[in-house]
């Protein structure tokens, strides 16, 4: 089963990426089933991991060496935190699609509202790939001083984090992240039309509503820094 | 008849030999004046000596010869061998070098004129003798002396002597300075009198400047030291630019710092730049600011940018100005940079990585503006 359905999985991906119409069609005519999407959602988290563990790896770097053997201990924190966040991210965002699709008299089960949502995650995948390499060049950019002084911890990781807003490459990545989320919205849209039984205009609004606002968030964050 | 004139002649003969005595002798002769030029005479000193007699008698005198001897003051100059007569109620001078031989006091060479027929005129000639040389002293400087700072110095230079001192003047000499003038030439001192000589001193290294004061008594010239030690130290008067309310941001490529620079001293800074130094490498748009003119507890705020290698923590702010002579000043204040309060961006990235970046999310753009396009195209 493992095998058979890391290879549906690569296929569903391609064409859930490029014809999501018809997979989420054809996926309609099985049950629910939620392995294939929790291994999406697994390896999505991952991808979030190992970002994360980059920022906390530099953060660890600032800190005075008796203090660095905590190190491992946060990259741990910071593994499962990211790989946790990955399937709440997962969840609420299939609890809202599935809200929102109330309003237009969607019907269909949260089982298959959360499978849907998870292909649906997909490009995110390839947008943190990108992300975490686009993090990494910033940040191997930066030479970080070591302090001695805990009350300098706080000033240097304000400094450093200004000058990871300032880096355009930053700007350029969050740019990106917004056109991957729109990639995930255009799947999302096809995806609720059957996982709700709605139109795709109803679709479209169910899923394009908070996608916006979410956009618009990350915008003004952006703005913000710049 | 024979015998009356036998008579004449021997009146006449005896009017005439007791006439004689009656005419003029030696006792006639007095000394009337006697001047030394110079007046007082320092010790080895070479002078003149002038000593006038006159002949009050009615008839003349013959003198044999004029001359002076004495100890501590010795003639120099010939007797004078023959002098001849002297005429009733002429005066006559004789003029003798004298050098003073012997040590302070007064001395009393002897004046002897020896007469033609008997006996002599012994006369004591006062010459004072006195070493006392001028004084000099330094009666205005500043507080410090700086490298390359033009200090006033004022030589004061008074002549206790009881005589006149002439052609005074006051020379600088030494290694280690520029001084203008090169020399003051003061001229005549009279006794208790005092003059003062200005220089301009420019020090390029500690040293001692010896002022010499070189005058002339008489044809002699004596001279005396006056010793000035040129130590550098701190001017307490002197502007004193500090730098605070120092902001370091880092940006693209390099630091940015702003703060204040407040000038603590008493004298205005004139002409204050602020830039970074070593190893800090200035960059536009602020290479170098230029504050002006800062008078005491007058403050202003400055901004330069610049960046560095990543590995210095620390880089020095370069205050520079001038005082009022225009000599050039040039204090530093260390500011964190990396090790402190920022991360320093390794390497400068104007465009070379986001150029990449870019083209990056151009081409995910597309093919995601692909990807969702055929989605929809294929419905």
């Amino acid at each position: 089963m493992g095998m058979r359905g890391t290879i549906v999985m690569n296929t569903g991906s391609i064409r859930v990426l490029l014809d999501p119409g018809r997979f989420f069609e054809e996926r309609m005519q099985d049950e629910p089933g939620l392995k294939i999407p929790a291994l999406i959602v697994l390896v999505y988290g991952l991808i979030s991991a190992v970002a994360a563990a980059l920022a906390v790896n530099m953060v660890i770097a600032i800190l005075p060496a008796e203090a660095q053997a905590f190190g491992a201990i946060g990259v741990a924190f910071a593994v499962v935190g990211a790989v946790i966040m990955g399937f709440l991210a997962w969840i609420i965002c299939a609890a809202v699609f599935y809200i929102f699709s109330m309003l237009f008299k969607g019907k269909g089960s949260f089982t298959r509202t959360l499978e849907f949502t998870s292909y649906g995650l997909l490009p995110q995948i390839f947008g943190g790939i990108i992300g975490t390499a686009f993090s990494y060049q910033v940040i191997s950019n930066l030479t970080i001083p070591s302090v001695t002084n805990p009350e300098q911890i706080a000033e240097i990781s304000e400094s450093l984090a200004g000058i990871i807003a300032a880096d355009p490459l930053t700007q350029i990545a969050g740019l990106l992240g917004i056109l991957f989320v729109l990639w995930s919205a255009n799947i999302w849209i096809f995806g609720m039309k059957y996982a709700r039984n709605l139109s795709t205009r109803d679709a479209a609004l169910t899923v394009g509503i908070p996608v916006a606002l979410y956009i618009a968030y990350i915008l003004i964050t952006l703005v913000g820094w710049l | 008849m024979k015998l009356l004139h036998l008579t004449i002649i021997s009146l006449i003969c005896a009017v005439a030999v007791v006439a004689v005595p009656a005419s003029a002798g030696p006792a006639d002769i007095t000394v009337t004046s006697s001047t030394l030029d110079p007046s007082v005479l320092m010790k080895g000193d070479t002078g003149t000596l002038t000593v006038e007699i006159k002949n009050n008698g009615a008839g003349s005198v013959t003198i044999k010869s004029a001359r002076l001897f004495g100890n501590g003051v010795v003639a120099l100059s010939d007797s004078y061998p023959s002098v001849g007569e002297i005429g009733a109620g002429n005066a006559k001078t004789f003029t003798f070098t004298v050098r003073a031989d012997g040590g302070e006091g007064t001395f009393y060479p002897m004046f002897v004129l020896d007469f033609l027929d008997a006996g002599s005129l012994r006369y004591p000639v006062p010459v004072q003798v006195e070493d006392t040389p001028l004084s000099a002293s330094v009666v205005g400087k500043p507080d410090a002396f700086s490298e390359g700072r033009t200090a006033d110095i004022t030589v004061r230079v008074g002549n206790p002597r009881p005589n006149a001192a002439s052609g005074v003047q006051v020379i600088p000499q030494g290694t280690g300075f520029a001084v203008t003038p090169t020399g003051a030439f003061v001229g005549a001192l009279a006794s208790d009198g005092s003059a003062t000589a200005l220089f301009n001193l420019t020090p390029t290294a500690e040293t001692d400047v010896t002022f010499q004061v070189v005058w002339r008594n008489g044809i002699n010239t004596h001279s005396v030291d006056l010793a000035l030690p040129v130590a550098f130290g701190e001017d307490k008067r002197q502007a004193d630019p500090l730098i605070t309310n120092v902001e370091v941001t880092p940006e693209a490529g390099g630091y940015r710092i702003v703060g204040d620079v407040t000038n603590a001293g008493l004298e205005p800074a004139r002409s204050v730049l602020v830039t970074a130094g070593a190893p800090a490498t200035p960059t536009d748009p602020f290479r170098v600011y230029v504050v002006g003119t800062l008078d005491p507890d007058d403050a202003s705020p400055f901004e330069v940018t610049f960046r560095t290698d990543a590995n210095v923590t620390e880089v020095p702010i370069a205050v520079e100005y001038r005082d009022s002579d225009g000599n050039r000043y040039t204090t530093t204040t260390m500011v964190e940079v990396a090790g402190g309060t920022a991360a320093a961006p390794l390497e400068e990235r104007d465009g070379g990585i986001p150029l990449v970046g870019i083209i990056v999310a151009a081409l995910v753009a597309l093919g995601i503006a692909g990807a969702i396009y055929y989605s929809w195209r294929r419905k």
